[in-house]
Parts: structure tokens; C-alpha cells; sequence
């Protein structure tokens, strides 16, 4: 492949959020190439703080539908390519023999028509897999509209599949991405999902989507409130059995009087990211953090609101309260919960403990009793003070104390928004 | 405070746990790091029959145990050897498995030590670069700050069944060699490097790609830096 090719064919993939190459197990063959392994791996970052998991590209960026945020819609005014199924390939192989990459996302425009386009995706799938006999991990774009028979083939040959909805309801859309439809986009996720249910069923031994599906949503690009966001979210995680929603911070890249012209904070994209995590972690439910017109606080983080709202459930006694509700302290994650839990089978918890075991006590010494003593504060007003300051410092102190180790759990919350 | 001076093998470690195990004083050590003028030294002399003893016994106490003993003495921990020997300490008193026993001090120590070289093991799997040479081995250096050549091999093994490639750990002079087929470690030295003729246009295609990929109007060089720390940049083609 050209650098020319390459150049624009990535350009117009990079706004994908998804990266991810977690959640499958595919086993490598003798004397084939690649893997897939189950936590995933992220092979280098980006200036923009992004993790670079996969080959992120275009199979061609000529497209016939005309969303008004995209920068490939049809009217625009910008170079084209397209690239070879086995330019695709020679490039996944030569990129994964070095380790730059962990497997391939492929993605398209909407080249000819929906059914073509899936068509030539499919193809370079199937061929990547037997005649270049790569085993690692992939990702695939789902195209509007494509036909069933299309997609539930492509699912046996990858390990991921994502349609985005972008536009986080059926107004939006219409407004701003008038060829596709809400239909277009939440049906074939629901086949997927019904499809991988009824082969487990059934106990086949058939792969279909070992990893499952992802969405992405476009957040500040049009009114929805967080509220709206979430239990959209919520419900996909429900229904239709989603691994990851993903939330990217609208960023300008086409002028247009429909769309904003300025950047969207990425403090309401970090806020949601760690919603997103109570619902699925934390046992939360929507309805217990925000109602649905309402937006997320920008001062405190999600759990540590809640907490505030409900001073009759604090202090909790670190050393009796039940696993879940010492997931719902703020600051207490899903690991220091286990570290609490168990400790404390050995002996009884003090204060000074859990700073030894990295319990990080800055919020949460305001909700919690070690062996009957309380650390915080009661004064309503003053720890609500001493809660803002928290969430600031560990906002601006966050990308220093990722590059210490003693400071992993919190650069491991850091990258994945857990609270 | 009585150093207990062994040299840097298993062996080594697992006699001087034996011979200090009751001394009350005992530090364990196999650095020549100089310690205050009180301090006495023992020198130990390795002893496969007293190390075999203290194994077996912490198999029967926790069979897990050897196996994250092995982790922190990989990691770059200064007093890696004493924590390990406290650890083992703490089986003992307990006669069973410790490693959820946050609260303690020296189990907690010993745990931080074996997370950071697991830690360390995923970010190699990830920032390892192979380069292909000529005759189509592919070859990676690496300075770790840990002792990983030999645990992260297999995770390459498994994925390049087919390939040939070198691990090299310029740091410690050493290198798994894999040849298709069977695996060895070994001292290694900076080989002449013969690159193959794809190599220089793999390594442009991929800097483009990073290039790329990025957004620039959303700089977060901070959480770059945090994810991928500057001491492994040395040996990342896209950081050149």
C-alpha cells in the first residue's frame, strides 16, 4: 500500500473510538500467525492519549451517503482511495510479524451500496483468514442496511462487530444522517446478539463473535442530554447484550449550520465513561444516578454524587458492609473492594491499613468507619469542599501519577474510567 | 542486623532462606551494596539439598507460592531478596497461602513487587518491536527494567509458531532464541544486524500510520506519557 493510501484510508477511520482487542480467546494453529489474547493489548499511544490496539482503517473512504458531520459524505470535496483486499492484508501480516499491531478493524464507507460494500469487507475477512492464515484478532464494521445472510457470515469469521449509532436518537439522525435510520442500525444488533444466544443454546461449537458487539455515540454534537445517554446505554448493555458503548467528545471536523463549531469538553465524556462503568461494575442502576433530562455533575464524579444524595446510607463500617455496598463508596473501586474484602477475613480493618494496602482514602474517608472510628469530616459544607478538591487534583494530578508504578491502580483507573 | 550475602541464583536464594529462616536479624541480600559498620555479613554458600528442603515445604503450604516468589524476584525491587524472604516467612508462620492478607506489611510488599513485573510483562507484550532481518528471523531488543526474557516468551511462541525471532534483553546481555521449534535462553551480544529489504518501508508505513491515526485537536501528550512511559520509547520505531 501506498503511504498516500494508507494516509487517507486511516484519516477517515480515526474517529472510530473502539480500539479494543479484549475479549477473545482465538488460538493460534501450527505454523499460521496470530492470536487473540483475552484481556487484550495496546501496542503504543498516541499525542492524543489514545491507545493504538489494531490496524484502524478504511477499505475505501468513497462514499455515497451524506451524514452532515462526516468528513468522506458524498459532496465533499476530498481525496479518495481505495485499497486492495490484498493490499489490506499484506500490510495486517507485515504489521503484526513486527507487534506494531493486535489484529485489524476494518471498516468502510459506503461504497456502490450497502450490500457491495459488505461484500468486498467480507472478502477481505475470509481471505485474511485462510489464504494469509491469520488467527489474531478482528474487528468489523457493520454496514446499514446490509443483508442478514451478509452479516451472519461475517460474524463466524470475526471477533467483533459495531455498528455505531452515532447520534443518540431517531430526531438526530434524520437531522444529520438521513440515509440511515434507527431501524438500520438497531436491527442487525439485535440479530447478532440473538444469533450468538441461540448457538450457545444450541451448544455449538461454531465461533461467532467471540468478543461481541460495541457502539459508539457522538456526545455534544446535538442536544441529548446525559440522561438520554445513559439509558440508551443502559439498555443496550441489556438488550442486546453490548460488551462496550463508547462516548466521543464531538470534535469539529466539517462546517456545517447544523453542527456546533466548537470541541466538547472531554470532562462530560470522562463523566459518562465512569457512569458507564457503575452500570456495568457497580451495580448500579440509571434511575439511581440522574433522571432523564438531567445532565451528569461536572463537580463530582458520578458515584460520589450519588453518595451526597444519600447521607442516610454513610458512614459504612469497611470491616461488615457487604461487597456491594463497599462498591458503592466513592473512591472504593472494584479492586480496592476485594483487597477490603479479603483482608479483613484476617484481621479487623483500621484507617492505617487501608493506607498500606492503597486504599485511596481521600473521598472515602468521608463515607466510611474502620473499626468504629470515622476520619472525615461532618460538616456538610466543608466536605463538600474537601469532595471538589478531591476530584480536581485527581483530574489535573491524574496523567503525572499514571507514569508512577506505586500508583497502578490508579492509572489502571485512569485508562478505564473506573471510580 | 545480620546480611545474609548469597549469590544471584534460585539455589543461593532458597540456602540463605534456609540458613536465616530462625535468625530474628536477618537481612537477605546478593547485592555488594554497603551497609552500616554494626552490621555483621554471612556469606552462603548455595546447597541444593537445604534449597530443595525450603521449596517443598512451600509447595505443601501453598502450591502457588514458588511461582510468585519467582515474580518478585524478577523485578528491580533493591531489597527484592529480604521481601521475598519475608514473604516466605509469613507462609510459614500461617502454614498456608498469605497472598490475600493485604493488611500485612510484607505480604502486601511482596505482591506489589509481583504485580510490577506483571505489569511490566503486559507492557512488553505491547511495546516489543521485532525488526526482520534477512534471513527472515525477526529480532527485538529490549531493556526492561524487570527480568522478563523468560516469562514473556511463550506469549510470542504461541502467536509466530511458524516464525524464527530473537528476544533480546540488552540490559542484562541475554536472549530467548526460537527457531520454529524449540526455545532456549542465552547469553546474547549485540549481533550485526543485516535488515531484510521490506523492513525500512514497514517501519514508514507504520510511523505514516501513527501519524495519522492521531487527533490533533485533542492533545493529551500527559496521558500518552503515563500509558507509554518514556523509557520504553528507545526501541519504538513510531517515537523516531
Amino acid at each position: 500500500m501506498t503511504p498516500e493510501t494508507l494516509k487517507i484510508l486511516t484519516e477517515s477511520a480515526k474517529y472510530d473510538v473502539s480500539c479494543s482487542s479484549s475479549g477473545s480467546q482465538r488460538a493460534n494453529i501450527k505454523g499460521g500467525i496470530g492470536n487473540a489474547a483475552p484481556a487484550g493489548i495496546c501496542h503504543s499511544f498516541t499525542p492524543d492519549g489514545r491507545c493504538i490496539s489494531l490496524l484502524k482503517i478504511l477499505l475505501s473512504n468513497d462514499c455515497i451517503y451524506s451524514c452532515r458531520y462526516c468528513p468522506n459524505r458524498a459532496e465533499a470535496n476530498v481525496p479518495r482511495a481505495t485499497a486492495t483486499a490484498d493490499e489490506i492484508c499484506n500490510l495486517v501480516i507485515g504489521f503484526y510479524k513486527r507487534n506494531y499491531i493486535e489484529g485489524l478493524f476494518l471498516s468502510s464507507a459506503v461504497v456502490k451500496s450497502p450490500h457491495y460494500t459488505m461484500v468486498q469487507l467480507l472478502s477481505v475477512v475470509k481471505k485474511l483468514r485462510t489464504e494469509y492464515g491469520f488467527h489474531g484478532y478482528i474487528h468489523l464494521k457493520g454496514i446499514p442496511h446490509a443483508e442478514q445472510d451478509l452479516i451472519f457470515e461475517a460474524g463466524k469469521w470475526v471477533d467483533r462487530m459495531s455498528y455505531n449509532i452515532e447520534l443518540p436518537s431517531e430526531n438526530s439522525l434524520k437531522l444529520l444522517a438521513p440515509q440511515k435510520t434507527k431501524r438500520s442500525l438497531l436491527e442487525p444488533m439485535h440479530d447478532l446478539h440473538y444469533k450468538k444466544l441461540y448457538l450457545k443454546e444450541n451448544k455449538s461449537k461454531e465461533k461467532f463473535l467471540p468478543a461481541g458487539q460495541t457502539t459508539q455515540m457522538i456526545v455534544g454534537a446535538t442536544p441529548e442530554t446525559d440522561g438520554k445517554i445513559l439509558r440508551l446505554t443502559q439498555a443496550l448493555y441489556r438488550n442486546y447484550g453490548l460488551k462496550r458503548v463508547y462516548y466521543s467528545s464531538y470534535v469539529p471536523v466539517v462546517q456545517d449550520s447544523l453542527l456546533p463549531d466548537k470541541c466538547t469538553g472531554l470532562l462530560r465524556e470522562h463523566r459518562l465513561y465512569q457512569a458507564d462503568w457503575l452500570l456495568r461494575f457497580y451495580g448500579f442502576d440509571v434511575d439511581e444516578l440522574l433522571p432523564s433530562e438531567g445532565n451528569l455533575s461536572e463537580e463530582y464524579d458520578p458515584k460520589c454524587a450519588w453518595a451526597i444524595r444519600h447521607p442516610e446510607l454513610f458512614p459504612v463500617e469497611v470491616n461488615t458492609a457487604p461487597y456491594e455496598m463497599l462498591l458503592r463508596i466513592p473512591g472504593v473501586g472494584v479492586k480496592s473492594a476485594y483487597r477490603i474484602l479479603s483482608a479483613r477475613k484476617y484481621t479487623r480493618l483500621t484507617m492505617d491499613d487501608l493506607v498500606r494496602m492503597k486504599v485511596v482514602t481521600k473521598r472515602a474517608r468521608h463515607f466510611i468507619t474502620c473499626d468504629g472510628k470515622f476520619f472525615g469530616t461532618d460538616d456538610e459544607s466543608r466536605r463538600r469542599n474537601l469532595l471538589l478538591l478531591a476530584d480536581k487534583e485527581e483530574n489535573a494530578a491524574k496523567a503525572e501519577q499514571l507514569s508512577l508504578f506505586s500508583d497502578a491502580p490508579t492509572a489502571f483507573s485512569a485508562l478505564t474510567g473506573e471510580v | 542486623m545480620h546480611i545474609y550475602r548469597f549469590p544471584a541464583t534460585r539455589v543461593g536464594f532458597y540456602t540463605a532462606v534456609f540458613d536465616a529462616y530462625a535468625d530474628k536479624e536477618a537481612f537477605l541480600s546478593c547485592s555488594d551494596r554497603q551497609f552500616s559498620l554494626e552490621d555483621s555479613e554471612i556469606s552462603v554458600t548455595p546447597d541444593e539439598e537445604k534449597a530443595l528442603r525450603v521449596k517443598r515445604k512451600l509447595k505443601q503450604y501453598d502450591k502457588d507460592s514458588l511461582h510468585d516468589i519467582d515474580y518478585v524476584l524478577r523485578s528491580d525491587g533493591k531489597d527484592k531478596e529480604d521481601a521475598a524472604f519475608r514473604y516466605i516467612r509469613c507462609i510459614c508462620r500461617a502454614k498456608g497461602a498469605v497472598r490475600e492478607r493485604f493488611a500485612d506489611p510484607d505480604v502486601f510488599k511482596a505482591q506489589q513487587y509481583r504485580h510490577k513485573v506483571a505489569w511490566e510483562m503486559d507492557k512488553m507484550y505491547g511495546f516489543l518491536r521485532f525488526a526482520e532481518t534477512e534471513s527472515g528471523v525477526l529480532y527485538a531488543p529490549y531493556e526492561p527494567d524487570c527480568d522478563l526474557t523468560e516469562l514473556i516468551v511463550w506469549h510470542f511462541i504461541a502467536r509466530f509458531s511458524g516464525e524464527r525471532f530473537v528476544i533480546h534483553d540488552k540490559k542484562r546481555k541475554k536472549a530467548a532464541v526460537y527457531n520454529g521449534k524449540d526455545c532456549i535462553v542465552t547469553e546474547f551480544h549485540d549481533p550485526d544486524l543485516y535488515l531484510s529489504a521490506d523492513e525500512k518501508d514497514f517501519e514508514s508505513l507504520w510511523k505514516t500510520y501513527y501519524d495519522a491515526v492521531n487527533i490533533q485537536s485533542r492533545p493529551h501528550e500527559k496521558q500518552m506519557k503515563g500509558s507509554m512511559p518514556v523509557r520504553y520509547w528507545k526501541y519504538l520505531p513510531e517515537k523516531h
